[in-house]
């Protein structure tokens, strides 16, 4: 065995990969040329310098629990349909947003309300490839409030919750159901939030209710004329804070 | 198959390897929050995929699953940050593995002044050659779980393994200077 064959099977024999024969080869190299051995011992030491400072990652107590709830839910579907992956996730979506649902409303909504799967359904077209998610790519609510005006007939809330981790995206003119609504959108981790606003026929202050609709969370209320909802698959307790953050007064 | 027996199954095959797979995800991804949620995506899909698994082992086998989460977050990220002309680094994006040799510089410079240097040039190589690397050095895989895990012949991860090495201890050299000067 040469020296650049050597080189070229030096990790596999560091890596005990080699077949007895081979390896018995490099022993013998290895003894005999200063060169090679410097290499090896460089690898041996990089080896042992990697293994015994940097540490491992161990999975956080709230992801295992998060897994093992996840998989609960998901093995045991309420609705007799065999749920795809995606359905899976609605009922593990609505499972956790029936168990954080204290203090929030779970009734059905008023009858000039849009329902949930139109919500839903201008969020998912929003994400469809093809389509274009913002009219205005921003991550600035300056240069987003602005873009409205001359658009829109009111002034849709803006806020910056990057502190909060939502950051903002940009946003765009849209509809749903049948009428005009303003999408601002953020992101939350890897996940997107499309919040609509549109003119609502009553005035009165309503607070966040949270439902759901094709594995994905809707939160809504009402507040200055407006109705507000929030669309996104993140998790609910993700999506009803969001809600409570824009809705601040 | 029920699906509570499934799940059993599931549970006492799969979920050890949630600290490998968490591990992974984070090398990969280079971020907790974002770790966190793609093993848990990942875990829900390789539930559903259970019954296909084929092969005798269970821990490559969702590795591969959690490896394609990943490199899915990944290009989602990425197709954001062009589509909306994001600045990457003032959020916090991980940087395309494919641009120059070593990223982001001066997040590894400053990584590699810290007491972790070391994790921060791991951190700071090529995707391709990090994974491998990781789980080879931290996870003590054979070439063979590593090829199954990759997509790669066997021959690819040695040199794969090599090439990483080789960057590794330069930048370790280098980083090294760095802090005694």
């Amino acid at each position: 065995m040469n020296c650049a064959h050597l080189q070229q099977v030096l990790d596999a024999y560091v890596d005990r990969e080699l077949d007895p024969a081979t390896a018995g080869e490099i022993d013998r190299h290895l003894a005999g040329c200063a060169a090679c051995a410097s290499l090896h011992e460089d690898r041996v030491a990089l080896g042992r310098a990697i293994r015994v400072e940097v540490p491992r990652f161990t999975a956080p107590e709230t992801l295992r629990r998060s897994v093992r709830d996840a998989l609960a839910r998901a093995a045991t579907p309420p609705t007799r349909r065999r749920p795809t992956w995606l359905q899976a996730g609605a009922l593990a979506t609505a499972a956790a947003v029936a168990g954080l649902a204290a203090g929030l409303w779970l009734s059905q909504p008023p009858r000039d309300d849009l329902l949930p799967e139109q919500l839903v359904a201008s969020h998912v077209a929003s994400l469809a490839p093809g389509r274009k998610l913002t009219d205005v790519a921003a991550g600035d609510q300056h240069a987003i409030k602005p873009w409205f005006v001359g658009k829109t007939d009111f002034a849709p809330v803006v806020r910056d919750l990057a502190p909060e981790g939502f950051e903002l995206v940009g946003a765009r003119l849209d509809h749903v159901g049948d009428r005009q609504a303003a999408a601002v959108v953020y992101r939350v981790r890897n996940h997107y939030v499309n919040l609509f606003a549109w003119r609502a026929d009553r005035i009165a202050r309503e607070d966040v209710r949270i439902a759901t609709a094709r594995g994905f969370g809707v939160a809504s209320w009402s507040e200055g004329g407006l109705r507000f909802a929030a669309v996104s698959d993140v998790d609910p307790r993700d999506l009803e804070r969001f809600a409570r953050l824009v809705a601040q007064p | 198959m029920s699906d509570a027996g499934n799940r059993t199954r599931f549970e006492a095959a799969v979920l050890p390897h949630l600290d490998a797979a968490y591990g992974l995800a984070r090398w990969i991804v280079r971020d907790d929050a974002a770790a966190e949620d793609v093993v848990q995506d990942a875990s829900l899909r390789a539930f559903r995929f259970f019954e296909r698994m084929h092969g005798d082992n269970p821990r490559a086998w969702f590795l591969a699953v959690v490896r394609n989460a990943c490199l899915d977050w990944l290009k989602e990220r990425r197709r954001h940050a062009a589509e909306e002309s994001y600045d990457d680094d003032a959020h916090g994006a991980p940087h395309d593995a494919t641009s120059s040799a070593f990223e982001p510089p001066e997040a590894a410079v400053a990584r590699a002044a810290e007491s972790r240097w070391l994790h921060g040039c791991i951190l700071a190589l090529p995707l391709e050659y990090r994974e491998v690397l990781v789980l080879r050095e931290l996870e003590e895989l054979s070439y063979k779980e590593i090829s199954t895990i990759v997509g790669v012949p066997m021959g690819t991860v040695m040199s794969r393994l090599a090439r990483g090495r080789d960057l590794l201890q330069r930048r370790v050299l280098q980083s090294g200077r760095r802090r005694s000067s």
